[in-house]
């Protein structure tokens, strides 16, 4: 009996107007014989014609125990056990999300639901950005900077639109609060469609890629609000059982300012690496086979998020190093 | 606009090499469809089942089965009244389908899902978003019923007066009065899908969207939680003439005390149909018995009285795929089971 293949799910934000409904239209144009389902949840812009477009209503509930982190989209879980049952395999199911909404409910419902967790996966999180725009709606809106800090592939629309100068500062700041996003550039969301999809973003696998070196540490704020990321990273072995204690005790009391989160983290006495992704209070973590050899072992750990330099995470990180006497 | 369709494919001899093949097994017939089964349901003298590629199929104690191509996409939700079924499906359409196979539209939403339908004693209903669609006995034109969210279940009470209909934030209960619906709601945060009226009428039970079950003792709105499952509650069916409440969503069957004046207010459950480390997703009540039929994740399915002390019976050893439909036709004679892969096992009860 082969075991059930799980659909990847990509999910697609950005602010109404950005371009998502003509990604959209490519992609489901443009399909070269894959089968995609569309659940949309926006209504006006221009229609997407095609026979795999599902309506969802925005239907965001928290679970009965009351912890935020348990905030899923109802909607999103019947329309996916909906879609499991046709008799053809999808390809890939992309959601898009009205343009003022959280990308991290959606996120989370992978975590959190077991029977979507079961026959779907979270790929990616793309953000369709109006190159001319995002600059006044950074300002003008959390939702914007929450959309950026959650992308994986952040794609700046409309850049024919804008000079040099002007695309310059605007990736300036998309890096500002999101440095491990990947930019790609298009005017009228032309971008191969294999940048977009089937990145497998969320997998464990992935995270081993990033390569958060060449970030600067970058302090000033202009208000408390904003997004901006940190990086730390150690040579000495972490003990195992300290980080735990330390890092559920931050995502439970700091989870919600930490929009995103991912490590790669040498324990001491475990041979293979040890990574973890993570969504607000919620993380999927494990061991990952060993050490490339010929590079050092070493731990890496990054956050994106709000008041990240009020949580004393270099402190507490280093706090979990062993003692090396 | 389609009718009633030749059997498009065979039966087969069970493949086995792995599983031992059980005596129920070995007296009943197989057939792979290929396309998950959605639901199953007794109709008049047959089995109806429902599947993932829009069809629905009759199985006869007697003759060969009978295929219905009815919907263009998924077959969503499934239920019967005397000598018919009603479908829903992500084509938009809500269907009612004859043993014949003559069928007849009844609403088309276009391009939105048809979710849930319910029948009972010439009523009926389906949903398709918010939106609730209700044929009074004898009435061709539907009364159309509103809600706050995406509607998760739908279920009429054994008299046919009061339609349940659950969605986010808890369900509302309508009642027909002089050719007028009236709406009474029962709160409960969280997401509620299918639901079901206790037999007497008594009680509403919904299936929430986190591992519990919710319910409300109607006269009062006194809530009943149950909770504690290590899964989600997919499947229930009313057992004995307690009644027991049989619920899916854990190891063993879950069987919730519906007598008394409390119900299984402060009572623990009767758990039979040990799975070991299986959960069971699909349960359906032998008729006339006090005894469950259990499937499992894995396949596997047993039959269990409802004692704790008596052993299972294991109808069925696992083969993977996990069983979504378990129907047993009206007289008690034949038992379907189907599974998420497509596979239906269609088989004489008793030797």
């Amino acid at each position: 009996m082969s075991g059930t293949e799980q659909v990847p799910v990509t999910v697609l934000t950005g602010f109404l107007g950005a371009g998502k409904t003509t990604l959209l239209n490519r992609i489901l144009t443009e399909q070269h014989g894959r089968r995609y389902a569309v659940i949309v949840n926006e209504f006006g812009e221009e229609g997407i014609d095609n026979d795999l477009v599902v309506d969802a209503d925005e239907e965001v509930f928290e679970m009965n125990n009351g912890c935020i982190c348990c905030t899923v989209r109802g909607d999103l879980i019947r329309i996916l056990g909906g879609l499991m049952k046709r008799a053809d395999q999808l390809d890939a199911i992309i959601v898009e999300t009205t343009g003022l909404a959280d990308p991290a409910p959606v996120a989370q419902t992978f975590f959190v639901d077991e029977d979507v967790a079961d026959r779907t996966k979270l790929d990616a999180i793309v953000t369709v950005a109006d190159a001319v725009h995002l600059d006044n709606q950074l300002g003008e809106h959390h939702e914007a900077e929450e959309q950026i800090a959650f992308a994986d592939i952040v794609l700046l629309n409309k850049t024919d639109l804008v000079d040099g100068k002007g695309l310059e500062r605007v990736e300036a700041r998309i890096k500002k609060i999101n440095p491990y996003a990947k930019i790609i550039r298009t005017a009228h969301c032309v971008a191969p469609l294999d940048e977009i999809l089937g990145l497998d973003a969320f997998s464990l696998d992935r995270v081993l890629e990033f390569e958060p070196d060449f970030l600067e540490s970058d302090h000033d704020h202009d208000h408390d609000d904003d997004v901006t990321s940190m990086s730390i990273t150690s040579n000495t072995p972490l003990d195992f059982e300290k980080f735990q204690a330390w890092f559920s005790e931050l995502l439970q009391t700091k989870g919600q300012d930490i929009l995103r989160s991912k490590g790669i983290l040498d324990f001491d006495g475990i041979d293979e690496r040890y990574v973890f992704q993570g969504v607000h209070m919620l993380m999927d973590g494990s061991t990952m086979g060993a050490w490339p050899g010929g590079k050092s072992r070493s731990s890496r750990l990054v956050f994106i998020g709000r008041n990240l330099d009020t949580m004393g995470l270099e402190e507490g990180f280093n706090a979990c190093k062993v003692d090396t006497l | 606009m389609q009718g009633r369709y030749p059997l498009d494919y065979t039966f087969t001899e069970p493949l086995r090499q792995k599983y031992k093949t059980s005596e129920l097994e070995r007296r009943g017939a197989y057939a792979d469809t290929g396309a998950p089964v959605t639901g199953a349901v007794a109709v008049g003298g047959a089995v109806a089942a429902s599947f993932g590629d829009g069809t629905v199929r009759f199985f006869w104690p007697d003759s060969d089965p009978t295929v219905v191509n009815a919907h263009r996409g998924v077959v969503l939700c499934l239920a019967s009244d005397s000598d018919y079924v009603l479908t829903g499906g992500d084509d938009g359409r809500f269907l009612r389908i004859s043993l014949d196979g003559d069928i007849e539209e009844l609403a088309n939403f276009d391009t939105k899902w048809v979710d849930c339908v319910a029948a009972t004693r010439g009523l009926y209903a389906c949903s398709s978003g918010q939106k609730v669609l209700v044929w009074s006995m004898g009435q061709s034109q539907p009364t159309e019923l509103e809600h706050s969210g995406t509607v998760g279940g739908l279920a009429f009470n054994s008299k046919g007066e009061r339609l349940a209909v659950t969605h986010y934030g808890g369900a509302t209960v309508w009642q027909e009065n002089k050719r007028r619906w009236k709406r009474s709601r029962f709160v409960w945060k969280g997401s509620h899908g299918a639901t079901t009226f206790s037999p007497d009428g008594k009680y509403l039970v919904t299936a929430m969207q986190e591992n519990a079950l919710h319910g409300w003792r109607i006269r009062d709105k006194a809530n009943l939680s149950m909770s504690g499952y290590p899964a989600k509650i997919k499947s229930f069916a009313w057992v004995g003439e307690t009644p027991y409440l049989v619920t899916s969503g854990a190891s063993e069957a879950i069987c919730w005390p519906f007598d008394g004046k409390d119900g299984p207010m402060n009572r623990s459950p009767v758990c039979v149909a040990d799975g070991g480390k299986k959960i069971a997703s699909c349960v359906q009540a032998l008729p006339s018995e006090k005894a469950v039929f259990a499937g499992f994740k894995d396949g596997t399915v047993l039959l269990a009285e409802l004692d704790e002390k008596k052993k299972a019976i294991v109808l069925r050893e696992g083969t993977g795929a996990a069983v979504t439909a378990i129907a047993v036709t009206n007289s008690g004679s034949h038992l379907l089971i189907g599974d998420d892969k497509g596979k239906i096992l269609w088989t004489p009860l008793w030797a």
